[in-house]
């Protein structure tokens, strides 16, 4: 994989990330049993969330590589061990999401209860880990903050989410 | 509904004390603090004596609104345990067997909170024409806030605060209703369960279905998998985790019911206790009239 498309599939898994984060956060709030349309409100809000919290570092990180070059194979090796980590957790969910998607009630129920619920659970520790393997992979301290940054940038979409757009409000809206 | 085996409380059990008549009752914090601390919940204690109180009273209106967040949240949990469907699929063949005869059917739902089953039957039509449902709690404001979404989403389906088994309250052709409750069980005492079942034999319905957690290692584990990841209140967090570890078996419910209801053919729907099929975490206790 070249530089470029490991960027690419590390912002496409973060948009996605977001995205989800933002329908978790709208989950719940109204009591409504149709509640799509602020389901996807409050994705779109996640999607261009998760990409404001990114801008610092990903513009960091550009910088960086842009000025120094001869570093661009540092931010590479970091995306490429973030990739390994994140690719087959983001596999499982797309593809139990993709069952909740399409089959009957049963699959549907065993989707959540084996993989959406629990892997839901773990997505911080999964973030983190990802993040550790990166800063190790990258043998850089910059390259490592920036992935820090980048995983912190993630992880708080949801809680933002909560806060912003906090229950009450989402009731009435 | 007040305490339950092993003695630990569900917070939520604790903030809507009603008297003999259904009127509402105040909540002394330091009362439901020491409830809690005695029967070694510190964290239950902690959440309780964060909440707002005036004169040592809890506000009731933050009880309320708090109340209503954790079954929003609870019913978000029902959509992804497909409780909805889980009924439906139940009822559909109990529905057709009571079509044979005159009359509409009536289904009602015991302890139906925010009523998303009995909403969720009425907006897809799951159970066919000529079908009432009924939601029914103790619980004012659930029943209001239920008539305000029923209302909204133009459901057809109504929503009844009080006892379901008292007279004239939701049943009233036995012979042709069916009794439903989620996630209620766990809230009675092993004690007061066949007396449950009684009140049901005596409305002479004609089939009732119940579902709960099926109590084992992994319902529990689940429990709190799906209440950290999913739930955002502290309450809905801790009363969950609970709900799963004071459920009751189906031994206990099957006895339970062939003492209350005898005239009823039961079962409970589940794998073994260590190695559950998955879909049954959530199973009935269904009993049918027998001919």
């Amino acid at each position: 994989m070249t530089t470029s498309v490991v960027a690419a599939a590390l912002s496409v898994l973060a948009v996605l990330d977001g995205t989800f984060a933002g329908f978790r956060s709208s989950l719940g709030r109204t009591g409504l049993l149709d509640h799509r349309r602020s389901d996807v409100r409050a994705s779109v809000r996640g999607g261009v969330l998760v990409v404001a919290l990114l801008a610092l570092p990903v513009a960091a990180a550009s910088i960086d590589a842009i000025v120094r070059p001869r570093r661009l194979h540092l931010y590479r090796s970091a995306g490429d061990a973030m990739l390994l980590v994140y690719g087959p957790y983001a596999a499982l969910v797309l593809l139990a999401l993709l069952v909740y998607a399409t089959l009957g009630w049963r699959q549907k129920y065993l989707a959540s209860a084996v993989i959406l619920g629990p892997f839901t659970l773990l997505r911080p520790v999964i973030a983190v880990a990802g993040g550790l393997v990166a800063a190790f992979a990258g043998e850089d301290v910059l390259v490592a903050i920036i992935g820090c940054l980048a995983v912190g940038a993630v992880l708080a979409v949801e809680p933002i989410a909560d806060r912003v757009w906090p229950a009450d409000r989402a009731v009435t809206a | 509904m007040a305490v339950v085996d092993g003695g630990r409380v569900e917070i939520t059990d604790l903030l809507w004390p009603v008297d003999a008549g259904g009127r509402r009752l105040p909540v002394p914090q330091r009362t439901a603090v020491a409830s809690l601390l005695a029967n070694g919940q510190r964290r239950a204690g902690r959440i309780v004596s964060a909440m707002p109180a005036a004169d040592g009273v809890l506000d009731s209106a933050y009880v309320d609104a708090l109340g209503l967040r954790v079954h929003r949240e609870l019913q978000r949990l029902g959509e992804e345990l497909q409780f909805g469907r889980r009924a439906a699929a139940l009822l559909k063949p109990l529905a057709d067997r009571l079509r044979t005869g005159p009359g509409p059917i009536r289904v009602v739902d015991v302890g139906c909170g925010l009523g998303y089953v009995p909403r969720w039957l009425a907006s897809t039509s799951a159970l066919g024409p000529d079908v009432h449902i009924v939601g029914v709690d103790r619980n004012p404001v659930l029943i209001a806030e239920a008539t305000r979404l029923s209302r909204a989403e133009g459901l057809a389906c109504r929503f009844v605060h009080g006892d379901a088994f008292a007279p004239d309250v939701a049943v009233e052709d036995g012979a042709r209703t069916i009794v439903i409750s989620s996630g209620l069980l766990h809230h009675l005492p092993a004690a007061e369960l066949a007396g449950f079942f009684a009140a049901q034999d005596r409305l002479g319905v004609a089939a009732f279905a119940h579902w709960d957690i099926a109590p084992c290692f992994w319902s529990t584990l689940g429990a709190w998998v799906f209440h950290r990841a999913r739930m955002r209140e502290a309450v809905s967090r801790h009363d969950g985790v609970l709900s799963a570890r004071r459920a009751h078996p189906a031994e206990t419910l099957l006895a339970a019911a062939e003492r209350g209801a005898p005239r009823y053919r039961v079962r409970v729907d589940e794998g073994s206790r260590w190695h559950p099929r998955a879909i049954d975490v959530l199973r009935p206790i269904v009993g049918e009239r027998r001919p």
